[in-house]
């Protein structure tokens, strides 16, 4: 009953979470990935880019590129249009313009699992092979975003090759930020010569945003109250799965999500994948339906 | 700050209406498709099957299987488990279980035309032209545009076990035998009577004579009477209602994701689309 009220009161004065519910405006532009993606990476390097005399970090991330899972509708509301807003949620209609960062998937389940660790969302000794299983077969309760798949999938399918959505990988970021910021800055219709964007780049490098939060992490929504010793900001590299990944977790990703990695560029490291697959696929309904 | 003070008792005592965000139980069975793509015809078909005792009309519909969006969070707590609902929702990670249903985007366009000169969310004069740049621009629905809503659920779903994909098309050329694949998608025991009986129940005819006799229930009531709700109940209607232009800026659009699922396009060196690359690999999946 206490807690019916609590709740009352919470919707009343506008404190619960936005998320899924957000109040979606025109104007609003939206930064969309799967967790563990580089969204927060990218945040940054667009606000550093949009706000050039104004350092940016985790005390006012929040206010420049709002997170609308961490905040509040009201929150959300009160910040004044045209809003930037951070997201990671699986395909919405309602969302009128959207960069999309996309990840390795191997990379993401390897960043989730100590990300998951950090959140006490697992137990610390538990086996990253099963948890790569979870992450793959939508089994991760802490994750109300879908499979990655299926965040990956329904974006892709519903928004790509339009001109209000900008598809961008990690790994090219990660290889040449400044040119993949440029594109970002075109997205978002801003002028960014060339020593703009190296400042913005430099704001926001890897070595940057874990001194930021090391000072900042305590009190930052996404990283108050979770464990400490296991860092926010991870490896920030492409590749890191090739070392951690154990075969059997390799195999266990590609053979559900080959195709999909595939398209995006991503090269499959097993070829049993592929033929498995391909049997999956045969016996498929759709596939008998329409010859 | 009053009104949410107000919506969140309402919310408290479960009197809102959830829609997206229902509470999703494991057992859940979702018959899904975009609106005027035959989902209540099929809802009627598969509560005949499940009810056989008591013959389906406009209203008991909604206690048999419920449409998502009609009820509120009390009422759906309430539904007999497991619960089989109706909705229109683009995809949902929470939907386990799922029967989608898809129509021909050139006939949905038109059998919507007329849904909402019905519903006078349209001038009688309103031009079909005009309503088809809308419809692809997904601006006639809250639940996405076509390929928003048919492709959200195809590229995640499509080789899953537990979903199910049927063609308006093929359910109205053979009722029974795509009645026969749903009762096995349930698990249900279907004899050959009891799925002739559903079917029976369930003829144009006989749908439009429930309309007339349950004119009442929630379903059509409030709207104009002289426009009925169950219409042509046929494929291909297009072909006659729509108007060049209108055909070739939907298989523009749509024409990768229409020529997959089977239907055939009238211009098909007309079909640019950037995006079909994407969904086509989804959609084979990896084998091809």
């Amino acid at each position: 009953m206490i807690y019916g009220i609590r709740r009352v009161l919470k919707y009343a004065l506008g404190r619960d979470i936005a998320g899924r519910t957000l109040a979606v405006r025109p104007d609003d532009t939206f930064i969309v990935s799967y967790p563990r993606s580089g969204n927060t990476w990218t945040r940054f390097l667009v606000a550093n880019l949009l706000h050039p005399g104004e350092q940016v970090t985790f005390a006012n991330i929040e206010r420049l590129i709002p997170d609308a899972e961490a905040q509040s509708s009201r929150y959300m509301k009160r910040i004044p249009g045209p809003r930037l807003i951070k997201s990671h949620q699986y395909f919405d209609h309602r969302y009128p313009k959207v960069l999309y960062i996309v990840r390795d998937p191997r990379d993401v389940g390897a960043s989730y699992y100590n990300f998951s660790r950090k959140y006490r969302h697992i137990e610390d000794n538990c086996p990253l092979e099963r948890y790569i299983g979870d992450f793959v077969h939508g089994r991760l309760s802490s994750s109300p975003w879908g499979t990655w798949a299926e965040n990956v999938g329904t974006w892709m399918a519903a928004r790509n090759g339009r001109p209000t959505f900008l598809l961008v990988r990690y790994e090219d970021l990660i290889a040449d930020t400044p040119a993949e910021l440029e594109k970002v800055a075109r997205f978002f219709g801003v002028d960014a010569s060339p020593g703009r964007l190296r400042q913005a780049v430099e704001n926001s490098s890897a070595d940057q945003l874990r001194e930021l939060e090391k000072r900042e992490g305590g009190e930052w929504v996404t990283t108050k109250n979770k464990r400490s010793d296991i860092p926010f900001i991870g490896s920030a590299m492409a590749g890191k799965w090739k070392s951690v990944l154990p075969e059997s977790a390799v195999v266990e990703i590609e053979s559900a999500w080959g195709h999909i990695m595939t398209q995006l560029g991503y090269q499959l490291a097993t070829r049993t994948a592929e033929s498995e697959r391909t049997q999956l696929a045969d016996t498929a309904v759709i596939g008998k339906q329409v010859e | 700050m009053m009104q949410r003070l107000i919506r969140g008792m309402r919310r408290a005592l479960g009197l809102h209406h959830p829609g997206r965000n229902l509470e999703v139980w494991t057992d859940d069975v979702f018959i899904v498709s975009y609106p005027k793509s035959g989902n209540t015809w099929t809802r009627f078909l598969i509560a005949n099957l499940l009810h056989p005792k008591e013959p389906v009309n406009f209203g008991n519909i909604d206690r048999l299987i419920p449409e998502l969006a009609g009820l509120t969070k009390r009422q759906l707590e309430r539904v007999p488990r497991p619960r089989i609902m109706k909705s229109h929702e683009y995809f949902d990670a929470r939907f386990r279980k799922v029967i989608y249903i898809v129509r021909d985007p050139r006939d949905v366009v038109v059998s919507q035309f007329h849904f909402f000169r019905k519903r006078r969310r349209i001038a009688d004069d309103y031009s079909i032209e005009q309503f088809v740049s809308r419809f692809v621009a997904g601006a006639t629905s809250d639940y996405g545009s076509w390929s928003d809503n048919v492709a959200s659920w195809l590229a995640t779903r499509q080789n899953s076990p537990s979903f199910l994909l049927l063609r308006y098309e093929d359910m109205l050329a053979r009722t029974g035998e795509e009645l026969t694949r749903v009762a096995s998608f349930l698990g249900v025991r279907a004899t050959p009577d009891l799925l002739a009986q559903a079917v029976e129940r369930c003829s144009a005819d006989q749908m439009r004579k429930l309309e007339g006799t349950n004119a009442t229930a929630m379903v059509v009531k409030d709207m104009r009477q002289d426009i009925p709700f169950v219409r042509a109940a046929k494929s291909g209607g297009w072909r006659t209602e729509l108007p060049e232009p209108a055909i070739a800026e939907l298989e523009a659009r749509w024409g990768h994701l229409m020529t997959y699922l089977g239907y055939e396009l009238l211009s098909p060196a007309r079909t640019t689309n950037s995006d079909s690359r994407f969904v086509e690999t989804i959609l084979n999946g990896p084998s091809r």
